[in-house]
């Protein structure tokens, strides 16, 4: 029946739901979304679902058990295109924060004690990158609705998405806000990628870093800066990691590389 | 035997499945999963600032943030002592109205309503029910346009901080809000209507404890300091482990709570059940036009429950609208001091009750524990699916119809699986399923044997008659149901092990047929347990009962003075040769 319009499956991994909830958050476009595109998966939204072919899967969460590896071969080797939605799939969300194996262990231990777990096994907490290759990005702790319907409908034009190499502190200066570092909170806005349209600065509040490291990011200079308005090394260091990831490690190597 | 299976179930947020193994014409075992894997957020927190925790928590949940943001910085300003002034609290109010809005009709239009209207989607419905689907999407779409005023964004906003907000949404914004759910009420009304007289199947039907927040002040709301549940028993926040009690299950990685041993719900239904006849105004009026006793035992009605409560909702934010402009003298954050302390938050999220418990040393947060809704509701969700299929199965129902039926009342709860962490499957199981079962228990334990049943009884006598055989052939963990009526101390020093019961049951089937139940099941039962209650009742506690399970055989008849029959006697020695070969394991 619907010949000419690309098949798009949206899939969630392990996270809150909340870039797929996003997605039906779009009330205004929602009944165009699903006339544009021939949505053949999308588990929260419809029961009637086939896994077939795709020209586009969308996947949110991050790989937390082996299940979710299988399944997240099975969605590559089925589609033309896989695009890594909201910061879990980017960057392995909050939950990659132990990055040491063996501090991840323990907390799982320290959660769900020594029961031996029937269900499916766990594993650390990746981005699919990890696992499989990955098309496009689309970050954010959620997507934005802006930023997906922009990407969305590039894609059912046939167009390759846009992409976003700018910093927080660009939709910040459009907004006219004061910066917040100048006025001594520790704001991430120059380390992350933009798509929020500066919300958390908009409302006097910091820049928490939830849509992960923008390209080319300069963590020396923003460390340096957070130093000189009292911040210690520890609170910085974990301000960094909180919502960056498996991409932490690159604002470390930058740190390691100006010390040596 | 068979495995009815939903997995992943849809319509539902959050990855899960239902199970139901049917063995002949019992229904051996249910089980609700939760597919995610597990990200341990209460452990990400430890170490951060009281800040970064209110930042974090609620990231567990996209449907429930502002649920999971009001319950962190209620735990958090009671663990710091942080007092905010008046419209803060009716604007953190305003904002849980604008998520029980979204979620509620999210929830009822797009994920329950297909189910009763034979559509697959909210989308395919929209062919047939095209005003029905545009009130969803509008009434969604206000509630998300307050969560995005107030909050910052529609999940995860970060606007409410501890003390109060970053920043107040601009008093034009307020007066729009009230005039919007004064003009939408007509909608509301047709909401109500069409799901307080849905014609909702009468199966499953049972009486549970319903369990929500005391808002205080004899009040209908979604928060308090206080757990009051159905049975008139309260709790105050800091004992709120006296009602969750929780445990792990093998089967998935969500926390399972019970209340005295027993299951108990929670969610818009168990709020109507419990604080109801507190709704005044026009929901109040509705509570008394629909509100009959179905309501209080049936999970199906949670979806007419949700409609009254967005009745409520509109009803409400004209009001706090008009209390908010009162108090444009307050400050948008009061400072506070970071100072060693803990606290408990309550709220009630669209789903159900939500506890967040967090600690707070030097500065850091120290210590976090969560209770989730879906979490709470998952043991009253397996037994209802239990009573369910084994009514449906009783009643001579299809496979593929006990399954819709299974899948219609987990959704019915509203289950929230990112919060705890999709749903329904009907499959067929190698027939002697219980010889594998056994063997699984045997190898992990050896386990404790009791004999139940009457020698005098024909095949009733096969349990004691089992229980002498292991006796003989060297067995020392083998009682008998008389020897344990006289001498309780028995028991003492068994309770890590397994118990098994072995017992002629009727279940149904051909004679001499064989199945291993679950003792959970077997309680919940009516036949069996009617046999089981006296003997296991102020025996065990709901620790032994998890590891506890009934091996029976299908007599031919247990009248008085026969003999055991042929076919009986053949499973007995079948079951003695698996036990026998599970004892050499050990």
């Amino acid at each position: 029946m619907k010949n000419n319009i690309p098949k798009i499956g949206i899939y969630e991994l392990t996270g809150c739901a909340g870039d797929a909830l996003l997605i039906l958050d779009c009330e205004e476009e929602l009944l165009d979304i699903f006339q544009a595109a021939d949505i053949q998966s999308f588990l929260m939204a419809k029961s009637d679902n086939i896994d077939g072919a795709l020209d586009v899967a969308l996947v949110e969460g991050s790989v937390t058990t082996e299940t979710e590896v299988e399944e997240l071969k099975d969605i590559r080797q089925r589609a033309k295109i896989v695009v890594a939605i909201g910061l879990c799939a980017t960057a392995g969300g909050l939950q990659a924060r132990f990055t040491d194996p063996r501090e991840w262990e323990k907390n799982l231990e320290l959660v769900y004690g020594h029961t031996e777990m029937t269900h499916r096994k766990a594993i650390q907490s990746k981005p699919i990158d990890a696992y499989i290759d990955v098309d496009f990005y689309l970050p954010g702790c959620p997507i934005s609705k802006e930023q997906f319907l922009n990407f969305f409908t590039r894609l059912v034009g046939g167009s390759p998405p846009e992409k976003y190499p700018r910093p927080v502190c660009v939709s910040c200066k459009y907004n006219e806000n004061l910066c917040l570092l100048k006025q001594g909170l520790p704001c991430l806005g120059p380390l992350t990628a933009d798509g929020c349209g500066s919300v958390c600065i908009n409302h006097n509040l910091p820049c928490l870093g939830c849509w992960g490291p923008v390209e080319g990011a300069n963590a020396v200079s923003e460390f340096y800066l957070l130093k000189d308005k009292g911040f210690d090394t520890e609170f910085i260091k974990k301000i960094l990691a909180n919502y960056s990831g498996t991409k932490t490690p690159t604002f470390f190597d930058q740190l390691e590389k100006e010390r040596a | 035997m068979k495995r009815i299976s939903v997995d992943p179930l849809a319509r539902v947020e959050g990855n899960g499945g239902i199970s139901a193994t049917i063995d002949g014409k019992a229904v051996t075992d249910v089980k609700f999963t939760i597919n995610e894997g597990p990200r341990l957020i209460e452990r990400l927190t430890v170490g951060r600032t009281p800040e970064e925790d209110v930042s974090m928590s609620p990231r567990i949940c996209a449907i429930c943030s502002i649920s999971h943001k009001n319950a962190v910085l209620r735990a958090m300003e009671n663990a710091l002592s942080v007092e905010v002034p008046p419209k803060v609290v009716l604007l953190r109010e305003l904002m849980h109205m604008g998520e029980m809005i979204e979620s509620h009709s999210l929830h009822v239009y797009y994920l329950a309503l297909p189910d009763y209207v034979g559509f697959p989607n909210a989308i395919a419905m929209a062919s047939k029910y095209d005003l029905e689907v545009k009130i969803a999407l509008e009434m969604k779409h206000f509630g998300n346009h307050i969560m995005k005023v107030v909050g910052g964004r529609y999940i995860h906003g970060e606007n409410p901080v501890i003390g109060g907000f970053g920043r107040f949404p601009a008093e034009k914004e307020l007066y729009w809000m009230k005039s919007r759910a004064i003009q939408f009420m007509p909608f509301v009304f047709k909401t109500l209507n069409l799901f307080c007289e849905l014609d909702y199947p009468d199966c499953p039907e049972d009486g549970t404890v319903y369990a929500c927040c005391d808002p205080g002040n004899e009040a209908y709301g979604f928060w308090g300091d206080e757990i009051l549940l159905s049975t008139g028993e309260r709790f105050f926040r800091d004992d709120y482990k006296k009602l969750t009690n929780e445990f792990i299950v093998s089967h998935s990685y969500a926390k399972r709570s019970r209340f005295n041993g027993k299951p108990y719900s929670v969610g818009a239904l168990a709020r109507v059940n419990v604080m109801g006849k507190r709704l005044k105004n026009e929901s109040g009026k509705m509570y008394k036009k629909y509100f009959n006793d179905r309501w209080k035992t049936n999970p199906l009605f949670h979806n007419a429950a949700q409609a009254l409560e967005i009745l409520y909702c509109f009803e409400r934010i004209p009001e706090l609208v008009d209390e908010i402009v009162q108090h444009s003298e307050d400050p948008a954050i009061v400072p506070y001091k970071i100072k060693e302390g803990a606290g408990t938050g309550l709220v009630e999220a669209p789903r159900g009750l939500l506890i967040h418990h967090h600690e707070v040393k030097d500065g850091l947060v120290y210590h976090v524990d969560i209770v989730t809704p879906t979490a709470q509701n998952a043991e009253d969700i397996e037994r209802y699916c239990y009573i369910a299929a084994q009514k449906l199965l009783d009643s001579g129902k299809k496979e593929d119809q006990i399954r819709d039926r299974l899948e219609l009342v987990v959704r019915a709860f509203d289950p929230c699986i990112s919060c705890s962490a999709h749903m329904a499957k009907v499959k067929k199981a190698p027939t002697d399923d219980w010889k594998n079962k056994l063997k699984r228990i045997m190898e992990k334990h050896s386990p404790v044997f009791i004999g139940v049943g009457c020698p005098d009884l024909s095949d009733d006598g096969v349990g004691i008659q089992l229980a002498l055989e292991l006796r003989k052939h060297g067995n020392n963990c083998v009682f008998l149901e008389s020897e344990i009526e006289e001498d309780e101390t028995l028991w003492e020093g068994t309770a890590d092990r397994p118990l098994i019961f072995l017992d002629a049951i009727d279940f149904n089937e051909e004679t001499g047929k064989v199945t291993l139940l679950s003792m959970n099941h077997v309680l919940i039962n009516a036949p069996l347990s009617h046999k089981f209650l006296p003997i296991v009742s102020g025996l065990m506690n709901y620790k032994t009962l998890k590891n506890a399970y009934l091996l029976g055989i299908q007599p031919l008849s247990t009248a008085n003075g026969g003999e055991i029959s042929p076919p009986v006697r053949k499973a007995m020695k079948t079951v003695l040769h698996e036990l026998l070969d599970g004892m050499n394991l050990n």
